[in-house]
């Protein structure tokens, strides 16, 4: 066990960032400048930095700091007032303010100034985080990835342009709530650097909010403004992956928001209302309500969204808010109606990352992945932020190459195709829904195998139809070439559908017969289990059979399984060449046949299709209720 | 970076003065964004455990006052060098006692 908290400078800074609001806030108020103030309370940064390392961090440094700031204060006065010789009046002296009730004055009165409307932008960003938040020069320089000299820069302007010009005293509240929100957003969704998060700023952004939520409590808007803040600082954990890269709303983990900012930002939310119609802020935290009370997003509320954007388009009519509001409507009335609104802002946001990209997103829902995958490409090289460029690049060439999606992704994406009928998307449905059931809904689409696929067709249809077997091959077919993917159902056989039902024969009673010779039950059991055409299984040659593949190589393409394959050797008898069917006898000398239907062992010709077809009439005529005997045609079911 | 303090029981009984600073103290935090929770514990507690699988609840036992907790606050801050300062700061105001101060991640 040690001492912790040794480091003085450290504790100094600790302390200071503690204070500086309420020291740099009473130092105005009596030199009646911001810039003097904060020169004076530098020098008490400096005083501290030599005397405490020296004498000890004294008890409570927080009134040291405050008090020997005041001397200074104090003590410059006295000299201004002998060099400008106007009063020496001892009574005229500033006395002691104690840190009462003026000190949230002073506090309030110093985010009025360091935000004026009357200094740009960045420079009210600056001097707001130096002097009210305490930060230094570096580390502001640091957050917003600028170099020190440029800060420091803003910062001296900003203090001139007060001395010059000290503005009245009442400032803006909208101007300190736009700051506040400023920074908010730059530690938020950082528009530049290679962390998607900066927590710093947005800590800053939201005790800076809180502390004027508690000096202005009668203004809806702060209290908007910090419902808002607490409910997107919810999400901050759930927003990005674990390399960094960002996570969409709709599939973040919803377990992993943070609950006590969402409380926050709802009591907030509450302390904002019954004043008159909402405003901006309050408005986005109602959006940001919406979604933080979704269970799940299957269960979001897009149509109390698209209302409350409606009004906000209404104060706020920029092309980023009715972006947003075209994805909340692309959401509740599908991608066709956002994706018309989101062209419509096509001008005004050429050069925002987020329009293609919410292109991108829409594109993909309709099943024009190619646009997409552009649109992705267009938002990537429109955006500074690293994270964000590789989160979109990588959707780009998912669109165009859909692999290494999880499954659900790619098959959701799949049957939203427009060019699929609706009939034929429900039936691709069932397939991957069987699919999806498999092998689980995240597993990558790349990692599927041919044995996935056959298991599962084993599994599922065995029972099934013929044609229900092949329909789901054919959609399993049809994804795999869709996603790129090699034929994951190559090892599924397609099956023979049984084309007429009627007249119902029962051409299976054949093989009960008996004494059926060799031959004739070879030629039986291959039409059927081949489905082949009895033509082309007459015409195969030894010479094409591949019997380990139960297959016959060449122009005919004839499979076969277990009980043709059993067959078989028994009537090739050893025979390497020839017509695998041969018929009983020779030809007569007046019918010379082609020389390839000739056996060269025995001389013997090939059955022909009439004398295998009246072999075949003759042994079922027992079995065929008409007498007639069946054809060869109907064993290939 | 968010911390939770807490503090055993002990030191003096609280009066009127400490009730007034330390609501001044609370109120002040609150204002300037850093206290998120905060609130005290009752002495009695039930333990509840688990040994090779039965899950077993029972009143106390009870530990000696001085080392039970009796109230915790969860902070918002910059910095371990901030919390440490809020310590202090709350030490001053209650006096001889002690706490522990762990990050909440």
């Amino acid at each position: 066990m040690g001492t912790v908290g040794a480091d003085v400078g450290r504790t100094l800074d600790a302390v200071w960032k503690l204070e500086a609001a309420r020291v740099v806030g009473a130092l105005t108020r009596m030199v009646g400048d911001v810039g003097l103030a904060e020169e004076l309370a530098q020098d008490t940064l400096v005083a501290a930095l030599r005397q405490w390392p020296r004498d000890g961090v004294p008890d409570n440094p927080g009134a040291w700091l405050t008090t020997v700031a005041k001397r200074r204060a104090v003590d410059h006065l006295r000299r201004a007032k002998r060099t400008t010789a106007l009063s020496a009046a001892d009574e005229d002296q500033p006395h002691e303010p104690d840190a009462g009730a003026d000190s949230a004055d002073d506090v309030l009165r110093l985010v009025f100034l360091a935000c004026h409307p009357v200094l740009p932008t960045a420079q009210r960003v600056a001097l707001t985080l130096k002097l009210v938040c305490g930060l230094t020069t570096e580390e502001i320089a640091r957050a917003f990835l600028v170099d020190t000299r440029t800060i420091a820069d803003r910062v001296t302007s900003a203090k001139r342009a007060l001395a010059e010009r000290p503005p009245r005293a009442a400032g803006q509240l909208g101007s300190v709530r736009e700051v506040i929100y400023l920074v908010f957003n730059e530690g938020y969704s950082a528009t530049s650097g290679d962390d998607l998060l900066r927590p710093g700023l947005c800590h800053e952004a939201l005790r800076l909010g809180r502390v004027l939520a508690e000096l202005v409590p009668d203004d809806a808007e702060v209290h908007g403004l910090v419902a808002l803040m607490e409910l997107q600082a919810s999400r901050s954990a759930a927003r990005t992956g674990p390399d960094g890269e960002p996570v969409r709303l709709h599939e973040q983990d919803r377990g992993r928001w943070d609950p006590l900012h969402i409380r926050r930002g709802f009591t907030a939310l509450l302390r904002a209302r019954g004043s008159g119609p909402p405003g901006p802020y309050v408005l986005q935290a109602a959006i940001a309500a919406c979604h933080a009370g979704a269970r799940s997003a299957e269960d979001t509320d897009w149509a109390q969204i698209v209302s409350l954007y409606d009004a906000l388009a209404h104060l706020v009519p920029t092309p980023v808010v009715r972006l947003n509001r075209a994805v909340a409507v692309g959401m509740a009335h599908g991608p066709e109606a956002g994706l018309a609104l989101v062209d419509a802002l096509a001008d005004d946001l050429r050069d925002y990352h987020l329009l293609p990209s919410t292109r991108g997103d829409l594109l993909m829902r309709l099943g024009r992945a190619r646009e997409a995958g552009r649109e992705f490409e267009r938002a990537a090289a429109l955006t500074d932020n690293a994270a964000e460029r590789a989160f979109l690049r990588r959707r780009a060439d998912e669109a165009v190459t859909p692999v290494g999606r999880p499954l659900v992704d790619a098959a959701t994406e799949f049957l939203a195709r427009q060019d699929i009928d609706r009939a034929t998307s429900r039936s691709y449905g069932q397939t991957l829904g069987r699919l999806r059931k498999a092998v689980g809904d995240r597993t990558p689409i790349t990692a599927l195998t041919e044995h996935d696929v056959l298991a599962m067709f084993t599994a599922t249809w065995v029972q099934a139809s013929a044609k229900t077997w092949n329909r789901h091959r054919a959609a399993m077919r049809s994804f795999c070439s869709w996603a790129g993917l090699p034929d994951l159902a190559a090892t599924v056989d397609r099956r023979k559908e049984v084309k007429r039902s009627a007249p119902s024969v029962d051409v299976d009673r054949v093989w009960e017969l008996v004494d059926v010779p060799v031959r004739e039950r070879l030629l039986w059991t291959m039409l059927r289990e081949s489905g082949a055409q009895v033509r082309a299984v007459l015409d195969l040659d030894v010479e094409q059979l591949d019997l380990a593949g139960r297959r016959a190589i060449g122009r005919s393409r004839v499979r076969w399984r277990e009980d043709t394959a059993r067959l078989l050797p028994v009537v090739l008898d050893g025979r390497t060449a020839g017509p695998v069917f041969l018929a009983d006898r020779r030809p007569g000398p007046g019918r010379p046949p082609r020389e390839g239907d000739l056996c060269p062992v025995t001389g013997r010709g090939r059955l022909s299709y009439e004398r295998a077809e009246y072999l075949f009439k003759r042994a079922t005529k027992a079995i065929d209720p008409t007498g007639a005997g069946f054809t060869l045609r109907l064993l290939r079911g | 970076m968010r911390y939770l303090m807490t503090t055993k029981a002990g030191g003096e009984a609280p009066d009127e003065r400490l009730y007034e600073e330390m609501g001044k103290f609370v109120a002040e935090l609150t204002a300037s964004g850093v206290l998120l929770a905060t609130g005290g514990l009752a002495p009695a507690h039930l333990k509840v455990a688990s040994v090779g699988g039965e899950i077993t609840v029972t009143d106390g036992p009870f530990a000696e006052a001085k080392e039970a907790v009796a109230g915790f606050a969860l902070v918002e801050v910059r910095s371990e060098e901030e919390v440490i300062e809020l310590a202090k700061r709350f030490r001053r105001i209650v006096g001889d006692g002690e706490g522990v101060i762990q990050q909440v991640f």
